[in-house]
């Protein structure tokens, strides 16, 4: 495939530059917006005048900036309608920025939704070849790496099948195995991998990373933050269509681990109970330690007397917790404060949040389970798993090691 | 009672290093001075549109245009019994009716030639331009959720429909040369001039088709009003009937307004009549074709960079 195969051109005041190199991405100053919402346009009802009227515009995209260099991976998170899908389209180029260039060196390779590309009335075998035509890689080539798509995507005796008798697992691991096993000089995920089992995606992650040894470019865009660590060094994270921070993995999404809970923490407190978290100490009053038996104090008012379970976690950022812990509490009508100790608190060197929820005795959520305060844990850091991994081992345990005959 | 709510800790000792500053995450007011609400006047985007870049577009796609192709036509006739005899049903059935109920309402000047080839050699470039454009025309509001995702040429999607189309009427051309055979009949020398009715033909029904094509992704009433178009076109076009009953004064005016006219009365002429085309019918038409193709493939191209925001 030819190098400048995709590429856009220069505009405006930018002036003519060099082409992007294969699997070089430059976004400068890209703006999108989309038509405002509409009521249904009818001439029936409205007459002409309705189809006059000037709809607004919202602004998807605002001034954003992103050059990613041949063979580097990057991490896109956001909030929902942070603008991460509309940069992608950019990306692909199925739209036009309103404002500034995006180029985009090489062939690029999109797996946006579990179908991209796949037809339902053709069979899988046709479908590759397909696919393979819309990356712009001859026909020959496919052929060559057809073996390889097959046993990747675990397809089998199912290649001469039509997509639509297809379970999604299948339809996303084929269209996934073709994506990479052609390897274009670019590879867009967005989300794709959420569907295929814990192997399969295990599987996926380390076939994108051959595919950054190999010179691909990434751009990987998913809410699980773990896959996004793991296969990442550097994270884009966008916010109301503005690239927010632009930095290595671990800072940013640090920032927006804290950002999310922060948000989550100042939504107003309705319910009838509150909770205030007193603080979090080590033996003899010191800051919490790994290995060491920590003590987690709060404090938790209601106007009524309650009885429930008081539900305790620590986790390294989502909701789900690396420890919980459990209590039956009777609450009378007024403030009651709560300590409890973790023996040999299992967590690595680091921060941490202490989530909280309450039930009460028939199951009701009075108090739903939210980010209640950080927590900083000294201690020893945590081993680092294989490259690849997309889960972070969370648990520290000291251990002996015996090496040798 | 104390309604103080959640607090945040702060650590009693500071020996924690590695604990930044937390960034808030909707700071409205610090985007705005960050980034201005509107773009600086002139940087605009124009997407490049140059003939050079469309025919070299065009050119690179031709591994996808057939893979398209294959694709349409293979979903197409999957899981059909009959599968491509589909192509040739459908013009020989309207033939059928043709000799079977207009021929007895009306009289039609076949200068001696058969009807039912006469009728055929109408059918067959209007079965063409039919199925190319009931399906063309709707094609990217068909695939948008492909155009949603894949980067290629756009103009790949109206061309793979009128490849599928001009595969359609080769086979019915082979249906075309049984019936020469079943009225003992030959086509004259003037089969010459075929290529160049066929290159009149398709370059019609392409810039038609990407005139309809772009204009259904914007206004989707177009879509609705295919079907009534080409039932009132077939009625309009010397399909059933011949040229000769257009007046003589607007003949020319009417064949450049439906190049179809032209097209059909060259193919008759030259296969049927043994004479050339009629060049005060066929000139008019083949111009008319041309302008709608160039004009429609512009027009196409300027169009096409919004597919994927109102698709």
């Amino acid at each position: 495939m030819s190098p400048d195969r995709s590429s856009g051109s220069t505009t405006g005041s930018s002036g003519a530059t060099a082409p992007p190199r294969p699997g070089e991405l430059l976004v400068d100053g890209a703006w999108k917006r989309f038509r405002g919402d509409r009521r249904a346009r009818s001439l029936m009802r409205e007459g002409p005048a309705g189809l006059r009227r000037k709809r607004g515009y919202r602004w998807a995209l605002r001034d954003i900036q992103i050059h990613v260099a041949p063979g580097e991976a990057v991490g896109l998170v956001g909030s929902n309608g942070s603008g991460k899908s509309t940069l992608l389209k950019l990306l692909t180029q199925v739209m036009d920025p309103y404002a500034g260039t995006v180029r985009v060196g090489g062939s690029v390779g999109a797996l946006i939704e579990i179908q991209a590309g796949l037809h339902p009335e053709l069979t899988g075998r046709d479908n590759v070849f397909l696919y393979g035509a819309f990356l712009g890689i001859p026909r020959v080539e496919v052929a060559r790496h057809f073996d390889e798509i097959v046993a990747f995507a675990e397809i089998d005796a199912a290649i001469d099948r039509q997509v639509k008798f297809y379970s999604s697992g299948m339809k996303m691991r084929l269209s996934f195995a073709v994506a990479a096993t052609l390897e274009p000089d670019v590879l867009l995920v967005d989300e794709v991998l959420a569907v295929g089992d814990a192997s399969f995606q295990q599987r996926c992650l380390d076939r994108l990373r051959r595919s950054i040894d190999d010179g691909t470019s990434l751009v990987f865009v998913s809410h699980d933050l773990a896959a996004v660590q793991s296969i990442t060094e550097r994270t884009v994270w966008l916010d109301q269509g503005t690239v927010h921070t632009d930095g290595t993995t671990a800072d940013v999404l640090g920032a927006y681990r804290r950002a999310v809970e922060e948000r989550a923490r100042s939504g107003e407190q309705v319910g009838p109970l509150r909770v205030r978290f007193d603080g979090a100490r080590g033996p003899d009053a010191t800051l919490p330690t790994g290995g060491r038996p920590v003590e987690l104090s709060l404090t938790i008012s209601t106007d009524v007397a309650r009885r429930g379970a008081l539900i305790l976690g620590v986790s390294d950022g989502p909701p789900s917790p690396i420890v919980v812990v459990r209590r039956e509490v009777d609450l009378p009508a007024e403030s009651t404060t709560a300590t409890v100790t973790l023996h040999d608190l299992p967590l690595g060197r680091g921060r941490y949040a202490v989530w909280v929820a309450f039930h009460d005795t028939t199951g009701d959520e009075l108090l739903a389970w939210r980010p209640l305060a950080d927590i900083d844990v000294g201690g020893s850091d945590l081993d680092a798993p294989p490259p690849g991994v997309s889960r972070q081992a969370p648990v520290h345990v000291a251990a002996d090691w015996r090496i040798g005959s | 009672m104390p309604t103080s709510t959640i607090t945040i800790p702060v650590p009693s000792a500071d020996d924690e290093p590695g604990s930044p500053a937390i960034p808030s995450p909707s700071s409205g007011a610090a985007d705005d001075v960050r980034s201005p609400t509107e773009p600086p006047s002139g940087a605009r985007y124009r997407r490049p549109l140059t003939p050079w870049r469309a025919v070299r577009d065009v050119a690179r796609s031709g591994e996808l245009l057939r893979a398209l192709t294959t694709r349409e036509y293979r979903a197409r006739y999957t899981q059909t019994v009959l599968g491509m005899t589909w192509a040739v049903i459908t013009p020989v059935l309207l033939m059928v009716a043709f000799v079977v109920f207009v021929q007895r309402a009306i009289t039609v000047d076949t200068q001696g030639q058969p009807y039912a080839l006469f009728a055929y050699l109408g059918l067959l470039p209007w079965a063409f331009f039919s199925t190319s454009l009931s399906r063309g025309g709707t094609i990217l509001v068909l695939e948008s959720s492909l155009l949603n995702k894949v980067r290629c040429p756009r103009e790949v999607f109206p061309l793979s429909t009128v490849a599928v189309a001009a595969i359609d009427f080769a086979v019915s051309c082979g249906v075309l040369a049984l019936l020469f055979l079943g009225f003992r009949t030959l086509p004259s020398a003037q089969i010459v001039w075929v290529p160049v009715i066929l290159l009149v033909q398709i370059a019609f029904t392409l810039g038609l088709v990407f005139v309809t094509a772009i204009l259904v992704v914007y206004v989707r009433d177009v879509g609705q009003a295919i079907p009534l178009l080409l039932q009132f076109g077939l009625f309009a076009t010397p399909v059933a009937y011949g040229i000769d009953a257009i007046p003589d004064g607007i003949r020319s005016l009417y064949a450049a307004i439906n190049p179809l006219v032209g097209v059909i009365s060259a193919y008759r002429s030259c296969l049927l009549f043994g004479e050339p085309p009629p060049w005060n019918v066929f000139g008019p038409s083949a111009a008319s074709a041309v302008v709608w193709l160039v004009g429609g493939y512009v027009l196409f191209k300027r169009f096409e960079g919004g597919i994927a925001d109102v698709a």
